[in-house]
């Protein structure tokens, strides 16, 4: 379904920021207290003047970075990645492509899969192509210079460590972004000739803000929960007062038409009506001014969008006069440019589950396809960067096998096992955490159900969050590559949406550039590069 | 020559230490020495004696155990020392897969140069080496020869003070080796300072102006070639060519004043002198081949 897959959530830079902070200076903090407790054991009293010395070396050495220089690099890389025939990669992708068509069968009853289909192969082609290129090409990069002794002739001349790593960043981040645009085009191409006769369009959804009311019309903090294991969505029940209370930011053009888009997912407890689904309707209100405007009421659509345009002007019956009235959706229902609508399911007995992702306001008109492919195609180039910043940092200390093997390491627990981490650190594993889970494991206890022994269930528990502060930076230092992952967007025919989508992958890259810049630098300065 | 040290080293020591940190080898024990401007300084030593890790350790390619490095007046691991070095390495590291234009602008940029000044300097450093005819060919497709000789290139493009050569005349033949000698000397007519190390002792006779001698990481010799080489308990003179009667009276007077008398011979000329006459006829007079004597007894001649 399409909104368990895409449930947006607002990025929260100052928060990001903020987080960034504390795990890079907490880093920063232990790697100068290991340092200056090595220096201490090493050189005697000495120690930390020496530190010192080579930190105030390294901060001068960040302040005459060279461009020319930084490019020198980077262009010997681009050179080395095309003459040692990397772009070869484009005949796997070719090859793929030719025959992806003979796997991928359409759905005629409900073309608008195919479009998803064509859109998560091309994506993951793709991504998975670059980023083994790229990610084979940064890892065996440096070391292999280094085997060979070619950067002997490089670091004899007056070339500083971090224009090196820099520089190799910035080399085979090229490479792959040429690789990426180009397989880009071939792909966009490929699937605009596979979907002929459907149309590919980008919608562009602004998403609200939501919240429950009860079956008394009290405000809740979330829905009903009528047993799923996962609690994407809130249930209203239907014949109540219970409603879903979306509050939209309208553009601020002030369109003269809004198209509601949905699709809410039912519950029934009896068979209800046989000729039709579940009903519900909206609700525009303005509770400052007492308005209260339904809108007519429609049937759910359970597996396809339920469309409704909604006009500037409005006419309606109130409620309590019982007479035609005209309101002006900005001016009279808007409140500070935000606008209330309450979902009600009208089917007493029914439940209609909703969540923030399955009601948007669509802006027209649509934008092009290749704006919300090309934006997904950005997710794609930030992880493949941010892999080959990873690349280099760690080619930079190991060699070319071993970064390989850390790599893929970093990729995988930065995939699904974030959400494990991430359920960890808060505590929301079923089954505890490692201690927890190990005593369930021995004891043949059930993993969702609480421990007969309460104080030894404390005790675990206890136990389990001792280390959840270094867990939390562990999870912090490890980037969420989920992040990246904007492909679902475009084959639903939606826009990439910046807040939720596009900022935080950008701000996962940028985030990484400064630690991988620091830490490549003084591996590669504090290593002996003719050691025996 | 000036008494200005470009090169100063005190009691360094390298000892080569395994993952664990322990002790593998000591390549290096307690080396002072001190290399002047405008000299031409070899090292000399068996394989093992510790002259390249001095070199790498002079480059800040490694980092010694202890004591100390002054590089024109910085510390061996400061990068700025490296705007007056050139290094030519002992094997070809360079970048394979660049001609010798890319290479030459590449190490060009790493020093900052502009464009033009890379483009005049890389021409005159091409046609130095004489590599003209094989400006755009890949490094990969270099003989020994000619990829020591971009290697010169590379390690003058900056057009240094002080120039580490390590083993420069090895994979050279006789005129490249020769050729090579003439440019260490002119850049020692230039004012540069040359360090060199090899393991030709002839070459380091030819040129070096001082010489320290490594064996087992220690200074076993240092000092002016000249003075090294000298035998001072025995006495040589050259003459024209004497009859056997003026021979006898010249050991006759040498038995009067009790000098004892070890030989007479004719000199003879180096194999290398030899060699580079030969192919300096042959360029004059191409077709010319060499004819036994038998055969040119026979009546054959040479063509």
């Amino acid at each position: 379904m399409l909104a368990i897959s895409l449930q947006p959530e607002e990025f929260d830079l100052a928060l990001g920021v903020q987080r960034w902070l504390i795990v890079f200076g907490t880093v920063l903090l232990v790697s100068l207290l290991v340092s200056l407790m090595a220096s201490l054991a090493t050189y005697g009293g000495t120690g930390p003047a020496r530190l010192f010395g080579r930190l105030g070396y390294a901060a001068c050495d960040f302040m005459s970075l060279s461009p020319r220089r930084i490019f020198a690099v980077a262009l010997l890389t681009f050179r080395e990645a095309v003459r040692r025939k990397a772009l070869l990669v484009f005949v796997v992708f070719a090859v793929l492509f030719m025959f992806a068509s003979w796997f991928l069968t359409g759905n005629s009853e409900r073309p608008e899969q195919d479009i998803e289909v064509y859109v998560g192969f091309v994506f993951t082609t793709i991504s998975w192509l670059v980023l083994l290129v790229g990610g084979v090409l940064s890892c065996f990069g440096l070391p292999e210079d280094i085997r060979l002794r070619s950067l002997h002739t490089v670091v004899t001349k007056p070339v500083r460590r971090n224009e090196i790593v820099l520089g190799r960043m910035l080399g085979f981040g090229s490479v792959c972004t040429l690789i990426l645009v180009l397989m880009g085009i071939v792909g966009q191409i490929w699937i605009v000739r596979q979907s002929q006769g459907l149309t590919l369009s980008c919608r562009v959804p602004i998403y609200g803000v939501l919240k429950f009311l009860d079956r008394t019309g009290a405000e809740t903090s979330k829905g009903l929960n009528v047993g799923d294991i996962v609690e994407t969505r809130g249930f209203i029940e239907g014949g109540t007062k219970g409603a879903a209370v979306f509050q939209f930011r309208l553009p601020k053009s002030q369109p003269e038409l809004l198209r509601f888009e949905s699709r809410f997912e039912a519950f029934r407890t009896h068979k209800g009506s046989m000729d039709r689904t579940i009903q519900a309707r909206y609700v525009l209100s303005n509770e400052e001014k007492g308005l209260r405007v339904p809108l007519e009421k429609f049937n759910v659509a359970e597996f396809s969008q339920n469309e409704r345009d909604v006009e500037r002007k409005i006419s309606y019956t109130n409620e309590k006069t019982l007479k035609k009235e005209e309101v002006d959706l900005y001016n009279d229902l808007a409140q500070d440019g935000w606008l209330t609508v309450h979902v009600q399911c009208l089917d007493r007995g029914q439940y209609l589950g909703a969540s923030r992702g399955d009601f948007f306001v669509r802006e027209l008109p649509d934008r092009s396809f290749s704006a919300g492919y090309w934006k997904a195609m950005v997710g794609v180039w930030l992880m493949v960067v941010l892999l080959v910043m990873i690349a280099v940092t760690a080619s930079c200390f190991v060699k070319g096998p071993v970064a390989c093997l850390l790599c893929f390491c970093v990729f995988v627990l930065g995939q699904p096992a974030h959400d494990f981490m991430d359920k960890l650190v808060t505590g929301k594993q079923v089954g505890g955490g490692a201690t927890e889970s190990l005593y369930r494991l021995v004891s043949q206890a059930n993993q969702t159900t609480p421990l007969d022994n309460q104080m030894m269930e404390r005790t675990l528990k206890t136990i389990d969050r001792l280390p959840s502060g270094s867990l939390w930076i562990a999870k912090h230092l490890i980037p969420d590559m989920r992040t990246f992952s904007m492909a679902a967007w475009v084959g639903k025919g939606l826009d990439v949406p910046w807040y939720s989508a596009m900022l935080p992958s950008l701000a996962v890259a940028l985030g990484y550039i400064l630690p991988c810049v620091l830490l490549g630098y003084f591996s590669l300065s504090l290593r002996e590069l003719e050691s025996k | 020559m000036s008494a200005e040290a470009v090169i100063q080293i005190r009691n360094l020591s390298k000892i080569y230490r395994d993952f664990w940190g322990r002790k593998k080898v000591r390549a290096l024990n307690s080396l002072s020495l001190e290399v002047y401007r405008g000299e031409v300084f070899g090292l000399l030593g068996p394989n093992g004696s510790g002259k390249t890790t001095t070199m790498k350790l002079l480059l800040g390619l490694l980092f010694p155990t202890e004591g100390e490095i002054s590089i024109l007046g910085k510390s061996a691991t400061d990068v700025s020392k490296n705007e007056r070095i050139g290094y030519l390495p002992e094997e070809s590291y360079l970048y394979r897969f660049l001609n010798a234009n890319e290479t030459l602008d590449f190490y060009g940029r790493l020093f900052n140069m502009s464009g033009e000044t890379r483009r005049k300097r890389t021409e005159e450093l091409i046609e130095m080496v004489g590599l003209q005819h094989a400006r755009r060919r890949q490094l990969k497709e270099y003989s020994k020869g000619m990829t020591r000789r971009i290697g010169l290139a590379q390690a003058l493009i900056n057009d240094p003070d002080l120039v580490l050569l390590d083993e420069p005349t090895s994979g050279l033949d006789p005129q490249g080796s020769r050729d090579m000698k003439d440019l260490i000397m002119r850049l020692k007519s230039q004012g540069k300072t040359v360090i060199m190390s090899s393991h030709l002792l002839a070459d380091v006779q030819d040129v070096c102006d001082r010489i320290a001698i490594l064996y087992g990481g220690e200074l076993k010799e240092l000092g002016r070639v000249d003075e090294l080489l000298k035998e001072r308990n025995v006495s040589q003179m050259q003459t024209s060519s004497i009859s056997d009667a003026c021979l006898d009276e010249v050991k006759a007077v040498l038995a009067k004043h009790n000098v004892e008398f070890h030989k007479v011979d004719h000199p003879t000329n180096s194999l290398e002198e030899l060699f580079l006459k030969t192919v300096e006829r042959s360029q004059q007079r191409p077709g010319q081949r060499y004819v036994p004597e038998s055969e040119a007894a026979k009546g054959g001649t040479a063509s």
